[in-house]
C-alpha cells in the first residue's frame, strides 16, 4: 500500500474507533443514587421526566427518614462514600456541611442561578458569599381558621390580604372568645417546640434570631425582647389557649377534628384539611407582634452533588434538571405541593396549586405570593445551627410545659455557648 | 375422686392473669384498630373514653393499600430473611461458644467470658459509625451479610446459654468422658439435645435484636432492595406531617409476625428440662 | 484431659464467636476510645474530652438521672417479672395465650410503641381518660419534670417485663417439684418455700435477668428520644440520649465517644458487682 492510502486508512480507522468509543460511552448506562427524606412517590415524577430526557442515565432513589438524615450524611459523605451522587440538603445545615468539606463550590453556576431566585433564597444557598447548593424547595406559612368555631363565637373571618394581618394580641383575645363559645383550643402552631416555626415570634418582636457574633456562633437569647417573646409563647399554654403535652405530630389532627379555632401552619396542610370530614376553614396571613414587623419562616430542602460522587457530570445534570429547569423543578413538587424556589417554576406551580383547592385556593395563592416576596426570613446561617436548633427545640418544649422563662433561657444560653465553642 | 370444682381462688387467679394480659395488650389493640380506621379518626376518640376508643366506627383498608404501594412489602421480606438467617447462624455460633465457656475447663476461660459480657455492654448505636467504616471496608454496604453479621455474635445470647449449660450436672460430662468421648461428641450427643428451651430463648434474643434494629440497617442498607421494615415505615414520617394511618398499618404487619412466632413457640419456652430425665 | 490441651478444643468452639465479637463490637469500640482521646481539631492525645464532659453540668445531671433511674427501675422490673412468672406458672386454660400477650410488646419496634404511649400519655389522652373513670384528676405525665421519668419507667417496663418474665418462668419450671414436697414435709409455709427453695434455685436465671436488665436499662434510648427528647427540663435526659444528641445533633463526636467510654466503664463496674453478689464463680454446677 502507498503511504497516502496507509495514512488515509489510519485516519479512517481512528475516526471510526473514536465514534465507536463515543457511542459506547453514550450507550453506557450510568445509575445515579439520589437520597432524600421524601417517599419514593414524591420524587417519582421528576425521575421519570429526567430519565425520559436522558435515556442513558438511571436514577435510584433512597428514602432516608428525616431524623436520621444527619447520621446518614455523617456516615456516608463523612466516610467519603461514592454511594451518594445527589442529595437533598436541609438548608440551615449547609454551613456545617461546608465546614466539614461535604459540599463543593458551585460559583461557576452563579450566572444561571441568580436570575431564578429571590435574594433571601440566594443567601440560603450560600456561605460567606459562595454558592454551595442548588435551589429546590422553600416554604411559607399561613393561618387557618375554623369557620364553625368562629361563627359560634361571633368572630368575623379574618381577611386574606396583607393589610388584614392581625396582631398576636388580637389573636389571643379572639381565641379566648372562641374558647368561651365552646372551642377546645383557641390557637396553635403546627410545629410547636420547633425553631423553624417559632423563629418569627422573636424576629417579629425585634429580638433577633438568637445567634450573633462572628459566624453566628454566639448565643444571644436572654435579651429583653427574647424574654418578651418567650413569655408570650409560654403564656399561650399556661392560659390554656394552646394545647400542652400533645406531641408535634399529633397537632394537625386537632384542627382536622375541629378542636382548634386558629392554626398557623404550612400550605402542605391544605390537602389534609380539605379532605377532613365536616371541617370548614379559611386562610389568612400569620399574625405579628404589635409594633413589630410581619415575619414568616422560610426555607426547606436544597439540592447538592456529593463531592465523592463517581459520576459528577451526570449527577450535575440531574441536579440542574431538578432545580434550574422550570419544568423539572415543577415536577419535583407535582406530588408534594410545596413551593419551588425557582421563580419560573413557582409561577407554573402557584396556578396549578390554587386550582386544586376550591374556595381557599385563590386566597392561599395570594398569601403565599406576598409572604414569600416580602416577609420571608431565613434561619441563621451558622456552622453551629444544628446544635443551636437542638437546644432551642428543647427550650421551647420546656417553656410549653411551664418552665420558668428567664432561668430556662439563661441556662440554655450558657449551654449553647459551651457547645458552640467546640465548633469552629 | 372429686369432680372438678370451680374454686373461687382459681377463678381469681385466672381473672388476675387475664387482667394482666389485657393491660399489656391494650396499646397494641389500639395500634391495630388505628390501622383500620380513617386517618382523622385515629386521634378523635382519645378522651373521654367511649366504646369508639377501642372499636372503629368507620373502617377502611386504605392505609394498607398505601403501605403496600410503597416499598413495605419487600422490606418485610428483608426483615424476615435477615432475622431468620441471624438466628440460624447465631445459634450455631453462640451455642458452641457457650458450651466451651460453661463446660470445658481451660486457662483464660474467664477472660473470654468477660469479653462476651463487655461486648453486649457496648451500646450498639454509639459504635454504629466506626462499625460502618469497618463494614464498608469489606464492601458490605447494601448486602444481606452487612445486616446479618452484627447480629450473629450476640454476647447476651452466649451469656444466656452459658447460664443454662452451667445448670446441667457435671455427671453428664464425666460419664461421657469415662466412655472416651471427645468434646464435640459430648456437645453434640449429650448437651445439645437438652438445650431446646434455652436455644429458643437465645433465638428470641437474636430475632428481637434484628427485628428492632433501626439505625444500623439505615446506615448499611438504605437501598430499596435491602431496606428493612422498621426503616420502611419511617418514610411516612416526613418533614411535612406524619401519615399515621400507614404507620399503624405497617406496625400491625410488623407486629403480627413475631406474634405468630411467639404463639407457636410459647409452649416450648418453658418445657422443663425435667421431662428429659436429667433432674430427677 | 489436661487443662491446657483443652485450650485448643475450646478455641475451636469459641473461634466464630470471638471473631464476630472482636471485629464487630470490640474493634469499633476501640476506635471510639481512640477518638475520645482526641479533642476536636487536635492531633495529640489528651483527656480534654473527658474533662469537658465531667465539667459539663448537663452531662453530670445526665449521669445522676441515669443512676437514679437504674436504682428504681431494675428492682421494680425484676419484682414485677418474678411476680408475673409465679402467677403464670401453671397449667390453667389459656395461660399460654396470656403469656404470649405479655411477651408481645418486646417485638414491636420502639418507634411504634412510642407513638401509642405518646397518645396515651397526652394530657387529653387515654391514660387520663381512664383515670377519669376512677375519679382521679388529669395528670401532667410527660409535661411534668416530676412525672416524666416515671412515665419512661412505665413505657420501658411495658416493653421489657414480658421478656424477663419468660426467662424466670422457664427457671421456675425447672425447679423439681420434689424440692417443694420436701419443704412442705419439713413444715415450711409458702413464704419460706419461696425464700429457701424458689430463690436459690432461680439463682442462675436471676443472675442473667439482673445483669441483662441492668444493661438494657442503662442503654434505654428510643422511648426518651421519641417521647420526651430528654425533657421536660432534662428530667429524662438519660445517658444514651445524651450521647446520641452529642454525636448526631450537636456533631460533637469526640465528646460523645468519651461519654460512651464512661458509660461502658460504669456498666462494667455495676455488672462486676452484680456477678459478685450473685456468687457466680463460673464453674459451679
Amino acid at each position: 500500500m502507498t503511504s497516502i492510502v496507509k495514512t488515509a486508512l489510519a485516519a479512517a480507522m481512528a475516526a471510526a474507533l473514536s465514534s465507536v468509543s463515543a457511542a459506547a460511552v453514550m450507550a453506557q448506562d450510568v445509575t445515579l443514587t439520589l437520597i432524600s427524606a421524601e417517599q419514593d412517590a414524591v420524587v417519582a415524577p421528576v425521575i421519570a421526566a429526567f430519565e425520559a430526557k436522558y435515556p442513558n442515565i438511571k436514577v435510584q432513589h433512597q428514602s432516608i427518614p428525616f431524623e436520621s438524615m444527619n447520621a446518614t450524611i455523617e456516615a456516608r459523605i463523612g466516610g467519603q462514600d461514592s454511594s451518594i451522587d445527589v442529595m437533598f440538603v436541609d438548608s440551615p445545615r449547609v454551613p456545617a456541611m461546608v465546614s466539614r468539606g461535604y459540599l463543593k463550590s458551585l460559583e461557576d453556576l452563579r450566572g444561571e442561578i441568580e436570575p431564578l431566585v429571590t435574594p433571601v433564597a440566594l443567601d440560603a444557598l450560600s456561605v460567606n458569599g459562595t454558592i454551595y447548593t442548588l435551589p429546590l424547595w422553600t416554604s411559607t406559612q399561613m393561618m387557618f381558621y375554623n369557620k364553625d368555631l368562629l361563627d359560634k363565637a361571633g368572630i368575623p373571618y379574618p381577611g386574606s390580604n396583607a393589610e388584614d394581618r392581625l396582631t398576636y394580641q388580637q389573636i389571643v383575645d379572639l381565641s379566648k372568645k372562641a374558647q368561651a363559645a365552646g372551642a377546645k383550643y383557641g390557637f396553635t402552631f403546627e410545629q410547636v417546640d420547633r425553631y423553624y416555626q417559632l423563629q418569627p415570634i422573636f424576629e417579629s418582636v425585634g429580638a433577633g434570631s438568637g445567634l450573633t457574633g462572628e459566624g453566628n456562633l454566639t448565643a444571644s437569647i436572654t435579651n429583653d425582647n427574647w424574654v418578651k417573646g418567650a413569655q408570650f409563647y409560654s403564656s399561650l399554654f399556661a392560659d390554656g389557649i394552646a394545647p400542652r403535652g400533645v406531641p408535634v405530630g399529633q397537632i394537625p389532627p386537632l384542627f382536622s377534628n375541629g378542636e382548634v379555632a386558629f392554626f398557623v401552619g404550612g400550605p402542605w396542610r391544605l390537602d389534609g384539611f380539605q379532605k377532613a370530614e365536616g371541617l370548614k376553614f379559611g386562610v389568612a396571613p400569620v399574625p405579628y407582634f404589635e409594633g413589630g414587623k410581619p415575619v414568616t419562616p422560610t426555607g426547606s430542602w436544597a439540592l447538592a452533588v456529593s463531592p465523592y460522587s463517581a459520576h459528577p457530570d451526570e449527577a450535575m445534570l440531574l441536579a440542574k434538571f431538578m432545580t434550574l429547569d422550570p419544568e423539572g423543578a415543577f415536577k419535583t413538587v407535582e406530588a408534594n405541593p410545596i413551593p419551588p424556589v425557582n421563580l419560573k417554576a413557582f409561577d407554573i406551580y402557584i396556578d396549578w396549586f390554587a386550582a386544586k383547592f376550591e374556595g381557599v385556593g385563590e386566597d392561599a395563592k395570594k398569601i403565599m405570593t406576598y409572604e414569600l416576596r416580602d416577609t420571608a426570613i431565613s434561619r441563621p446561617l451558622s456552622a453551629g445551627y444544628v446544635a443551636f436548633e437542638e437546644v432551642m427545640n428543647r427550650v421551647f418544649g420546656d417553656l410549653r410545659n411551664g418552665a420558668d422563662v428567664v432561668p430556662t433561657l439563661q441556662d440554655a444560653e450558657r449551654e449553647l455557648n459551651s457547645t458552640l465553642s467546640r465548633i469552629q | 375422686m372429686t369432680t372438678a370444682r370451680i374454686k373461687p381462688a382459681r377463678v381469681l387467679h385466672i381473672a388476675t392473669i387475664a387482667a394482666a394480659g389485657i393491660v399489656f395488650f391494650l396499646p397494641l389493640w389500639w395500634i391495630f384498630i388505628s390501622a383500620m380506621r380513617p386517618e382523622d379518626d385515629i386521634f378523635r376518640y382519645l378522651n373521654p373514653i367511649g366504646w369508639e376508643t377501642f372499636l372503629p366506627t368507620r373502617w377502611t383498608f386504605d392505609h394498607f393499600v398505601a403501605l403496600f404501594q410503597s416499598t413495605f412489602g419487600r422490606s418485610i421480606f428483608n426483615s424476615l430473611f435477615v432475622a431468620v438467617a441471624t438466628v440460624a447462624g447465631g445459634l450455631i455460633v453462640c451455642t458452641l461458644a457457650a458450651f466451651a465457656l460453661a463446660v470445658i475447663e481451660f486457662p483464660g476461660r474467664n477472660i473470654v467470658f468477660t469479653l462476651m459480657i463487655v461486648s453486649f455492654l457496648i451500646p450498639f448505636d454509639a459504635i454504629a459509625l466506626p462499625l460502618y467504616y469497618v463494614m464498608r471496608g469489606a464492601e458490605l454496604q447494601n448486602t444481606y451479610l452487612g445486616l446479618i453479621l452484627p447480629g450473629v455474635g450476640n454476647g447476651l445470647a452466649v451469656f444466656l446459654l452459658r447460664q443454662f449449660f452451667l445448670g446441667l450436672p457435671k455427671e453428664l460430662r464425666e460419664a461421657a468422658m469415662v466412655d472416651g468421648m471427645g468434646w464435640f461428641q459430648v456437645f453434640w450427643r449429650i448437651y445439645l439435645p437438652l438445650t431446646g428451651p434455652a436455644m429458643i430463648s437465645a433465638g428470641l434474643i437474636m430475632f428481637i435484636f434484628q427485628w428492632q434494629a433501626y439505625l444500623w440497617p439505615l446506615l448499611i442498607a438504605p437501598a430499596t432492595e435491602y431496606k428493612v421494615a422498621a426503616v420502611s415505615i419511617a418514610q411516612f414520617n416526613s418533614a411535612y406531617g406524619i401519615a399515621f394511618g400507614p404507620i399503624m398499618a405497617g406496625a400491625m404487619c410488623i407486629s403480627l409476625i413475631p406474634m405468630l412466632i411467639l404463639v407457636f413457640f410459647q409452649p416450648y419456652f418453658t418445657n422443663s428440662v425435667a421431662s428429659t430425665g436429667s433432674k430427677e | 484431659m489436661s487443662k491446657s490441651k483443652n485450650v485448643l478444643v475450646a478455641l475451636a468452639f469459641l473461634a466464630p464467636a470471638i471473631l464476630a465479637v472482636s471485629i464487630l463490637r470490640i474493634w469499633p469500640a476501640l476506635v471510639a476510645v481512640h477518638e475520645s482521646l482526641l479533642a476536636p481539631r487536635a492531633t495529640t492525645y489528651s483527656l480534654d474530652n473527658y474533662i469537658y464532659i465531667f465539667t459539663d453540668p448537663i452531662f453530670q445531671s445526665s449521669v445522676v438521672t441515669t443512676l437514679f433511674f437504674s436504682i428504681v427501675v431494675n428492682p421494680l422490673q425484676i419484682a414485677v417479672a418474678l411476680g408475673l412468672a409465679i402467677l403464670l406458672n401453671n397449667k390453667l386454660p389459656g395461660t399460654g395465650f396470656w403469656r404470649t400477650l405479655i411477651l408481645l410488646p418486646v417485638a414491636i419496634p420502639a418507634s411504634v410503641s412510642a407513638v401509642v404511649w405518646a397518645a396515651a400519655l397526652r394530657p387529653d389522652g387515654l391514660a387520663n381518660a381512664m383515670l377519669a373513670v376512677f375519679g382521679i384528676g388529669p395528670q401532667p405525665f410527660l409535661t411534668s419534670p416530676q412525672q416524666a421519668l416515671a412515665c419512661i419507667i412505665l413505657v420501658t417496663s411495658w416493653i421489657g417485663v414480658g421478656y424477663w418474665m419468660t426467662i424466670l418462668l422457664a427457671g421456675l419450671q425447672d425447679i423439681p417439684k420434689s424440692l417443694y414436697e420436701a419443704a412442705r414435709i419439713d413444715g415450711m409455709n409458702r413464704g419460706q418455700q419461696f425464700r429457701f427453695v424458689t430463690l436459690p434455685q432461680l439463682r442462675r436465671p436471676l443472675t442473667f435477668v439482673l445483669v441483662a436488665d441492668t444493661v438494657a436499662n442503662f442503654l434505654v434510648f428510643a422511648p426518651v428520644q421519641i417521647l420526651t427528647r430528654g425533657g421536660p427540663q432534662r428530667s429524662t435526659n438519660l445517658i444514651m440520649h445524651e450521647i446520641y444528641t452529642r454525636a448526631f445533633a450537636t456533631g460533637d463526636k469526640s465528646s460523645a465517644y468519651a461519654a460512651t467510654v464512661v458509660l461502658i466503664l460504669l456498666m462494667l463496674t455495676v455488672v462486676a458487682i452484680q456477678f459478685r453478689m450473685m456468687g457466680d464463680q463460673g464453674d459451679k454446677a
